[in-house]
Parts: C-alpha cells; structure tokens; sequence
C-alpha cells in the first residue's frame, strides 16, 4: 500500500465509515484495543527513559553531548512508535472485520533496531568517556 | 468468526470460560487502561522533577486517560462493544505525541538541574 494510501485510510471519516466486512468477536476487538494499550505504554517508556537519561544523569565526562545523543532519539522514536501503534491498530480491526489475515507489524522491528542502535551508541559513549 | 455473535449471547456450552464470558476479555482490556493511565502519571512525576508546570500538564492526562477507558466499559447493549469507538485511540496517541514534544523541549531546555542522580 502506497504511502498516501496508507494516510487516507487513516482518516478518521474512513475509520469510522470502514463499514465492510462484519463486527469481529468482541474478544478479538479487545484484544486488539489491548495490544494498541501496551504499545502505547512501550512508547511512554522510552519517553521517560530519554528524559531520564537527559535530565537526571551526570554528564559523561568528556562527552558534553553523550546524554543528548542517548536520550533524544528515545524521545523522538517513542512519538512514533504511538502513531505506529495507532496505524496498526486501524489496519488490525478492518482485516478483523473483513475475516482477512492480520497485518504483519513492523513495530517489534523498530523496538528491536531501536534498542539495539542505542545499545551501540551508549557503549560508543562510554567508551569515549573513558578514553578521554 | 464465521458468524458474527453477539457478546455475552452466546450459549453457556462451550467448556472454555472466555466462550462463556466475554467479560474477562473486558476486564483485561480495562486493567490495561488503568496501567496506561498509570504509565501517563509516572512519566508527569517524572518529568515535576524537572518542571514543574509540564509535569503538572502531563499528570492532568492520567485522570483523562482513566476516563477514557472508563467510557469504554460501558458496552452498547446490543453489541457488548465500547460505545466509543477509534477517538479513544486518536486521543491516546495524540497524548503520546504532544507529551515527546513537552520532553524534547523539557530535555533540550531544561534548567540545570543536571545530575540529579549523581
């Protein structure tokens, strides 16, 4: 699906005419609402995680930058991963009410990239740090 | 879901208690609205520490985000589904979103009160 595609189905007049298909089991509804709920939390997370690592560590001596280069790309990435969550909860409930297959999710992908780049960073960091 | 079946309609034969009662998958969905609303208030202790008026901002979510998930115990009788439907989620991620740019401004110009936990 192209790009703007993708942002026309996400209108919330498509959302709310998507009048395809049939009403899921309830369960399914809900747990689709409740995976939405814990993506939602992820993305908290790594907000306070970067605002912790900015405003509340001491700076890394030598590095005057160290705790921005960890902590904003959290912050940024835990904005996205909301409005991700909130596409694929959308993609998620139409192929429920149509009985099609679910989407595959791209966010388990970004979470991985996400701790695993910052993972490499914060060891750069250190280092740097270090070898001052 | 060959069928659609209307929550709590369906006969009591299944063995599996879900099938019973769709209730359950009800009060799991409500307790995660109670942790998201949780998560918000933590993240606005958080970020009191830092600044008071923005901590105080996203705290002022929470009580919203428990209200939300409140309105969305309450089924339509018909369908046993939340009477509410995606602004919920619209005002869950828009919440998120505006909350990362009060960070990234709290985290970018933030008083020094660096090393907090030194």
């Amino acid at each position: 699906m192209s790009w703007s595609g993708l942002l026309a189905t996400l209108r919330p007049r498509a959302v709310a005419k998507d009048e395809d298909g049939t009403e899921p089991d309830p369960r399914f509804t809900f747990a689709n609402e409740r995976t939405f709920l814990a993506w939602s939390r992820t993305a908290l997370a790594l907000v306070v995680a970067g605002l912790g690592i900015v405003q509340l560590l001491p700076p890394f001596p030598g590095v005057p930058i160290g705790r921005h280069l960890l902590g904003v790309p959290l912050i940024v990435l835990g904005a996205m991963l909301a409005v991700v969550a909130y596409a694929e909860w959308v993609r998620n409930q139409r192929a429920l009410r149509r009985g099609g297959p679910l989407p595959r999710s791209i966010m388990p992908w970004i979470l991985a990239a996400t701790i695993a780049g910052m993972a490499v960073v914060s060891a750069v960091v250190l280092l740097a740090s270090a070898l001052r | 879901m060959t069928e659609p079946e209307p929550a709590g309609g369906s006969p009591p034969q299944d063995d599996d208690p879900e099938e019973r009662d769709p209730g359950l998958a009800r009060e799991r969905t409500s307790l995660a609205w109670t942790r998201t609303a949780i998560s918000f208030a933590a993240l606005g202790g958080v970020v009191l520490k830092v600044n008071v008026i923005t901590g105080l901002i996203i705290l002022a979510i929470a009580p919203l985000v428990w209200e939300l998930g409140r309105m969305s115990r309450i089924g339509s009788p018909q369908t046993g589904l939340p009477a509410v439907g995606a602004t919920r989620f619209r005002v869950i991620t828009a919440s998120i979103v505006a909350v990362s740019l009060l960070s990234l401004l709290v985290a970018l110009l933030g008083p020094a009160t660096h090393g907090a936990l030194r």
